[in-house]
């Protein structure tokens, strides 16, 4: 479904990604594994198109993705939960939800899709007239998922989604994520906890600067001996 | 002094206010999504001026259609210009003071093309409309009680497109958090142009509005962009309240300065309030409260 | 082994020579007269850029001290005799005294438009004192009668004599280059450019921010003062409108801009471009401001750096 082909990407003159490839198949859930700075966020950003690739190409189904506008990605039907999730702070926690959803053929039947998101989040629902800057960061992670389900993509990406919460509050997003794979979403999980994210997926990348180095189904990676000495502290 | 003078002067500097505010709305407007001071808002403060009596000179138009035609031809020019002009300096160094250049050089040139073609005579235009109204012994000009209802309405109808329509949600995404805008497929760059038309809409309003008052000439837009800073300053940059509640506060007590004091000491009386307010909030009324 | 890069200081070297030889070529007084204004916008534009390039302070009032020390020297020669030389430094230290008294309440401001509005407060309180108080400057209709500055060895100044201001203002230009570029490389320089990166990291190391400010205040208003004072003794006539407007202050921006903020050298090339350029214009008689205002907007799409920068890029002391 998603492919990258070589991909070199860079900020101004300092390099990040380096003959970056990967695919996900429909369905799947990919994790992408690393440490601080090897490039994962960096990987997304580039898929959305925040970023352009110096080389190589970035397709959906096919179709060339890197060399349409930014604001087309979502469009395409790829929902991105950013880094430090990444809301509109001084807007309501409804209105963000609400700006998911902006795209015109998603806009029609937005409250439809808002009940649907409030369901599967019942907290955001107690909270929808809040200030989202004034959620708590359990809830700012919701509010974030929730406005990318709320464009219905068929391809999640969720940028560590773990970071800065509490074990019980990453259990429950992780679960979150879990079902709405199998509502049939396609997900690449950006994750700093690897143990976590090799659980529930289905196959790996490892990157370290700006490379991929490594590759498997999630089991294998999870004997994997430099994976377990590096990212599990094995 | 009279009682009902000072009443009187209050009421002018309501007018006044209004137009402050809506001047200063769309600085803040700006402000709030690209961060950068727009130098020639003054200027499309100018064209609706001009837009107007032109129109009303060549066309007799009536004035509820040649306003209307005014306010969308220079939104047109302001989302041309930041089209033209500021988009694409965007993002490339120098951001936090190029802007600043290439609107004081739009600035300089629309002044100096409204001398060139229209001439530096001073044209005064008619009230919308004649007469006034007189309450017990105050008495107001129905042109600046209109002022006042279209400032008002206009004022109220902005705000509500800003916090219930989509366009106006994607406007304030777009300022709070431009990446996280972009990925929820928000076409950004189009955003700002319509940010810059919208502002220069504004301005063109008011322009329209006070010519019959303060006349039309190339220079008219300069004074009041002043004031708009100042009162963008006063009310929070950035904040739409801070912009409304600033205008009214500046244009009271320059017209109350005038009758307590004397005319040409007024800025002076306003400026000091200005420092003072700074002194006790040093990010203005509203702070850094965002729209 | 990185070699030092001189490119700067050949630069510096080479427009000093020019300016020393040039009087000798120029056909009229009138060629002088631009270059001393060239020149004396030069250290407008310098003083303003050692607050805003260099401290990160956006001021926009500088026009205050400029007018501030063209009238202090003026009226202290008119009144009390006072030596026109010894104005130069009295207008310089009554601005600098001006830029500290507004630095106080100004730097409690962060947001760089805030700063400037005060600022610019600031500098119209002082516009419309000077034009309201006519009993003591005689408002528009312009203060006459300033004496010029006296005769030093063969330099002439007064009626008729215009190499004697030139040299004058070149040598005030070069003290100030000079000391600015001291200033700048000197701890003063490293610490203020510290609180321009990030005021509450300087803060935390200890660097004393208020003091360093306030210091960057008064030494740029001194300049600008004692400029300002040069002006009121080699014209000798002052109104509100031509010392104390805003106009100065966009003029001043512009040029530094276009020069190239935060480098030394970008507000002198700045000055002497835009200055010269306002007078080739004049050829296009009424058209001149609006060609003016088109070349900047042109210039800024092209070089949104600043011309200096991009022609020697990568420097850090320029």
């Amino acid at each position: 479904m998603l492919a990258l082909e070589s991909v070199d990407a860079a900020y101004g003159d300092a390099q990040a990604l380096w003959d970056v490839s990967l695919t996900v198949g429909r369905g799947e859930i990919v994790t992408l594994l690393g440490a601080n700075g090897a490039g994962k966020t960096t990987t997304l950003r580039t898929i959305s198109g925040l970023l352009r690739p110096r080389r190589g190409r970035v397709l959906l189904d096919g179709k060339r993705l890197d060399t349409r506008p930014a604001h087309e990605v979502a469009a395409a039907g790829i929902g991105h939960v950013p880094e430090a999730r990444r809301l509109f702070a001084n807007m309501t926690v409804r209105e963000n939800l609400l700006m998911g959803a902006f795209r015109a053929e998603r806009w029609a039947d937005r409250e439809a899709t808002l009940e649907r998101v409030f369901e599967t989040f019942p907290r955001l629902a107690e909270r929808r007239h809040q200030l989202a800057g004034t959620l708590s960061g359990g809830e700012q992670q919701m509010c974030a998922i929730g406005r990318a389900l709320m464009g219905r993509p068929s391809l999640l990406m969720l940028d560590e989604p773990s970071l800065g919460l509490a074990p019980n509050v990453v259990d429950l997003i992780f679960d979150i994520i879990r079902q709405v794979a199998q509502g049939g979403v396609t997900i690449l999980l950006v994750e700093q906890n690897a143990h976590l994210a090799l659980e529930i997926a289905d196959r790996g990348y490892v990157m370290e600067t700006g490379r991929i180095v490594l590759e498997g189904a999630g089991r294998d990676l999870l004997e994997d001996a430099h994976v377990r000495r590096a990212y599990l502290g094995l | 002094m009279p009682w009902f003078i000072v009443v009187e002067q209050i009421l002018n500097g309501l007018v006044l206010g209004a137009i402050y505010a809506i001047m200063a709305s769309g600085l803040s407007l700006i402000w709030g999504s690209l961060k950068m001071l727009n130098f020639a808002h003054g200027e499309f403060y100018m064209l609706g001026g001009y837009g107007l009596y032109l129109l009303l000179l060549y066309t007799g138009l009536p004035l509820g259609v040649a306003v209307p035609i005014c306010v969308a031809a220079v939104y047109l020019a302001g989302w041309l210009v930041e089209r033209a002009f500021v988009q694409p300096l965007l993002d490339k160094p120098g951001w936090d003071v190029s802007p600043l250049i290439a609107t004081l050089g739009i600035s300089i040139v629309l002044q100096n093309l409204a001398l060139r073609l229209l001439g530096e005579r001073i044209q005064s235009l008619p009230y919308f409309v004649e007469g006034t109204l007189a309450l017990g012994s105050v008495r107001i000009a129905w042109h600046r009680v209109l002022i006042l209802l279209v400032s008002g309405l206009v004022i109220a109808a902005f705000v509500s497109i800003l916090k219930t329509t989509r366009l106006g949600m994607a406007l304030r995404a777009t300022a709070q958090d431009r990446d996280a805008a972009t990925l929820q497929g928000i076409n950004v760059r189009g955003v700002y142009a319509m940010t810059f038309g919208l502002s220069a809409a504004l301005a063109a309003l008011a322009g329209t509005m006070l010519a019959p008052i303060f006349s039309v000439s190339p220079w008219m837009g300069a004074a009041l962009l002043g004031k708009a800073f100042v009162v963008c300053v006063l009310g929070g940059l950035g904040s739409l309240e801070g912009a409304i509640l600033g205008g009214v506060i500046l244009g009271t007590v320059e017209s109350l300065a005038v009758v307590l004091w004397s005319s040409e000491w007024k800025d002076v009386v306003s400026f000091i309030v200005l420092i003072g307010v700074l002194w006790v909030r040093p990010a203005g009324l509203f702070g850094t409260r965002e729209w | 082994m990185v070699k030092p890069d001189r490119t700067p200081q050949v630069i510096w070297l080479a427009g000093l020579l020019v300016l020393v030889v040039l009087p000798a070529v120029l056909p009229n007084d009138y060629v002088v007269t631009v270059l001393i204004l060239c020149m004396l916008h030069a250290v407008l534009a310098s003083s303003w850029n050692f607050l805003m390039g260099f401290a990160g302070i956006f001021s926009f009032g500088h026009q205050a001290f400029y007018g501030l020390g063209a009238y202090v020297s003026a009226l202290l020669a008119m009144r009390a005799g006072l030596d026109p030389w010894l104005g130069l430094v009295v207008g310089g230290l009554a601005a600098a005294a001006l830029g500290a008294f507004i630095a106080v309440p100004t730097l409690r401001l962060r947001a760089a438009p805030y700063i400037a509005i005060a600022t610019l407060g600031f500098a119209e309180i002082a516009r419309i004192t000077a034009s309201n108080l006519v009993g003591l400057t005689r408002g528009e209709l312009g203060l006459v009668g300033i004496p010029p500055l006296t005769d030093v060895g063969p330099l002439r100044f007064g009626a008729g004599s215009r190499i004697g201001s030139y040299y004058a203002m070149l040598g005030i230009l070069a003290l100030t280059v000079v000391t600015l570029g001291w200033l700048v490389r000197s701890r003063v320089g490293l610490a203020l450019l510290a609180i321009r990166e990030s005021q509450d990291a300087a803060d935390s190391l200890g660097v004393a921010v208020t003091r360093y400010k306030v210091l960057a205040f008064a030494v740029s208003s001194f300049f600008a003062g004692a400029v300002g004072a040069f002006y009121a003794h080699t014209f000798l006539v002052l109104t509100p409108s031509t010392v104390l407007s805003i106009a100065i202050m966009i003029e001043l921006i512009a040029m530094t801009l276009v020069g190239g903020a935060g480098t030394l050298l970008g507000p002198v090339v700045g000055a002497f471009a835009l200055t010269l350029s306002l007078e080739q214009l004049r050829v296009l008689g009424d058209w001149r401001l609006l060609i003016y205002g088109a070349a900047l907007v042109a210039l800024i799409l092209f070089m949104p750096e600043g011309v200096m920068r991009r022609l020697l890029p990568g420097r850090r002391h320029l």
